[in-house]
């Protein structure tokens, strides 16, 4: 096997801190090479995901709550007539007379254990009637999830906030998330830079469009995903057209999940429309249907400086918008005395 | 700290342990700190809430104990999940150590065990019953620390759970030596994981990688996974999916063994691979460095504590990157060579010489000196 970077032969012992950490990059390098090559591609990782979770346990799957009711049903009756099948001669005839023994006996457990089941499984489906019906209720007062604000205009690769946002995630350590990351605009930018890069949007027919030269696209929820990423598995993320539209409490939820999957000294930035563009009578027509609406830029420093975040806020040349650049502490931020 | 003065009785330092096992890190250590305490000078017993039949002579149950009891008793509790006996020794009045081994978290359940996922929340509520009236809370790792002073615990100290890693060196099984290098003749790495076939220790995880390092760098490689299984849905879901991936033959799920097939796993090992998604510890880290068996590891809960700089460690387990770490470790001979030194250097840390000193003057502080 052709020699690496750093196994460099012959030479005196390397140091071995210097070695494991130079040996690390180059392991990254490899992964997104071959990433990148298609020799294994993200999708069909994921799908290893989605083939194990098809061998789970029914909550396992996703907690359809009809599905495990169904299957609760079906494991309700306890057989007590044993298989008596043997791959030795005489094991069938031994077995059957041992069954015949004590099926007396068994059959006496089981059908305890079958009216218990039965019992259990009706309890459960009247609960589930009743569930259904406080769905139903709950519905018509449901406050939907802010979608991805779609701002032609800021959402492009020359836009004024794309150059330095790039700049300022390119060489982190780590992976790089972009969401919305739409067709992978701009995560094929962050690529060109060196960057580690990924994206994650939930509008499906962006990212199939766009996994055509973008390799790594996700077409899921951002949230969803950050609840998948592993404790500090980020060395950044980018959001454009996520938090715009936001109401209170997804927007503290999201703040935790960044602040859970972000390394210390990782790398947040943030794309904002502001108050003045969200009113225009051009604005995207997300804005109309948003639970709620973008937060002033200072605003937004002050909640990251809570978090324990060394914000920056750069405003937009037009006052459209504004973009703000926040470094996660290596120390964490001591508890707020109060959720926003 | 209480002082023993010479009017009073010996003193007795009992173990409290809710299930003793043979086999489990837990379990041994117990044994091990047993053997510890009596040649320290103590009296000493084991009370359990169950019992393995290898281990029935070593123990008793926990509710005997008021039998045995004696004015001047200490207590040691080993924590490692919710038990009864947690309840039992909060009503008693004897000076109470707790020795916290971590537990695994309900979430790691979700969806698998119920009863696991219910008994493991009822672990928080033991540590924070406990919390009040015990004088001295013994932690593993610094990880393990942290979370007892989360619950409340004042007084703490992390002394490494008692290894006997010299089992690893032990005479291998011949038979199962013997399967193994026959494997090996016909090439491809043998990657290791030892650990309860449990969602927590990530199995599936392993077996991903497995699937990608495969594809990838070397397609006769082997996955050994030794351990027993506490959740039948768990391994019931893991042996589907390797089949549907094809591995059977690449994948060996041993169950609970010897500790001389233990030995022959670790000597025939290219590659100790961990992908577990906590570890309050970690023994078998500590065994695969005593082995001389280079680690790769997801860095969790205290695994990074325990490896120190004796392996490689990895931010997450997409099966690309695993993939890539176990070709580089297998590939890398500075690299191999290494880590398997800087293992070495690590295993006096946790030696029963370095930890055994640790443990008697920690009881002695609140027991007092052994007579």
């Amino acid at each position: 096997m052709a020699k690496t970077q750093a196994e460099q032969p012959g030479g005196p012992s390397p140091d071995p801190q210097a070695y494991v950490a130079q040996v690390m990059a180059e392991i990254e390098e490899e992964v997104r090479l071959r990433r990148s090559s298609g020799d294994i591609p993200p999708k069909l990782e994921r799908e290893l995901d989605e083939l194990f979770l098809a061998h789970s346990p029914v909550a396992g799957r996703g907690g359809d709550l009809t599905e495990a009711l169904r299957m609760v049903d079906a494991a309700t009756f306890v057989d007590p007539v044993v298989p008596v099948d043997s791959q030795r001669a005489a094991g069938a005839v031994v077995k059957k007379g041992m069954r015949t023994v004590l099926l007396w006996y068994v059959g006496w457990i089981t059908h305890q254990i079958s009216q218990f089941a039965s019992a259990v499984s009706r309890a459960l489906h009247i609960v589930e009637g009743r569930l259904k019906e406080l769905e139903r209720k709950v519905e018509v007062q449901r406050v939907p999830g802010a979608g991805v604000v779609e701002a032609p205009a800021a959402h492009r690769a020359d836009a004024w906030w794309v150059a330095p946002a790039v700049d300022a995630v390119a060489s982190v350590p780590g992976r790089i998330v972009h969401a919305a990351s739409g067709d992978g605009w701009l995560v094929r930018r962050i690529i060109e830079a060196g960057g580690d890069a990924y994206g994650v949007d939930p509008r499906t027919n962006l990212v199939e469009a766009g996994v055509l030269t973008v390799s790594d696209l996700r077409g899921e929820d951002l949230a969803d995903h950050l609840r998948a990423v592993a404790p500090s598995g980020l060395g950044a993320i980018v959001l454009s057209g996520v938090v715009d539209g936001m109401a209170g409490g997804e927007r503290a939820q999201l703040l935790h999940l960044i602040g859970t999957t972000l390394a210390p000294g990782g790398v947040l930035v943030l794309h904002s429309l502001s108050r003045a563009a969200w009113d225009d009578d051009d604005a995207p027509f997300e804005a109309d249907l948003a639970p709620g609406r973008p937060l002033r830029a200072t605003t937004w420093r002050r909640l990251l400086d809570e978090s324990g975040y060394d914000a920056t806020v750069v405003d937009g040349p037009a006052g459209a918008d504004y973009l703000i650049f926040a470094v996660r502490a290596t120390v964490p931020p001591p508890e707020p005395t109060s959720g926003r | 700290m209480s002082a023993a003065g010479p009017s009073r009785p010996p003193v007795a330092v009992h173990q409290f342990i809710p299930t003793l096992n043979p086999r489990d890190a837990t379990g041994s250590h117990t044994l091990l700190l047993r053997d510890i305490l009596r040649a320290a000078g103590w009296r000493s017993e084991i009370f359990a809430e169950a019992i393995h039949d290898d281990l029935a002579a070593e123990a008793y149950k926990h509710w005997t104990y008021p039998d045995h009891a004696a004015a001047g008793d200490v207590a040691i509790y080993q924590f490692s999940t919710s038990s009864v006996v947690a309840s039992f020794l909060a009503e008693r009045s004897e000076p109470l150590i707790v020795d916290f081994h971590n537990f695994t978290a309900p979430e790691h359940f979700r969806g698998w065990e119920p009863h696991s996922e219910e008994r493991a929340a009822r672990a928080h509520d033991d540590l924070a019953l406990l919390a009040q009236r015990t004088e001295l809370g013994l932690a593993d790792s610094r990880f393990n620390e942290r979370d007892l002073r989360r619950a409340g615990y004042r007084r703490t100290t992390v002394i490494p759970v008692l290894v006997d890693y010299q089992r690893v060196g032990a005479p291998p099984d011949p038979r199962v030596a013997a399967e193994l290098a026959a494997a090996k003749a016909g090439g491809g790495a043998d990657l290791l994981f030892v650990g309860r076939i449990v969602p927590s220790k990530g199995q599936h995880e392993l077996v991903k990688a497995l699937w990608a390092y495969r594809r990838l760098y070397d397609p006769a490689a082997r996955l050994h996974l030794v351990g027993g299984s506490s959740s039948f849905a768990y391994l019931k879901a893991l042996r589907g999916f390797i089949a549907e991936l094809g591995l059977v033959d690449a994948v060996r799920i041993t169950g609970d063994v010897s500790d001389a097939a233990l030995a022959a796993y670790f000597a025939a090992a290219d590659v100790y691979l961990s992908l577990s998604a906590h570890e309050g510890f970690g023994v078998p880290l500590v065994e695969a460095m005593a082995a001389g068996v280079p680690v790769v590891a997801r860095r969790v809960g205290a695994v990074a504590e325990t490896v120190g700089d004796a392996a490689l460690l990895l931010a997450g387990t997409e099966p690309s990157y695993v993939a890539a770490a176990l070709h580089r470790v297998c590939a890398d001979a500075t690299l191999r060579q290494l880590l398997v030194e800087a293992g070495h250097r690590r295993l006096p840390a946790f030696g029963l010489d370095a930890a055994a000193p640790q443990l008697v003057a920690a009881v002695a502080s609140v027991a007092g000196a052994p007579r």
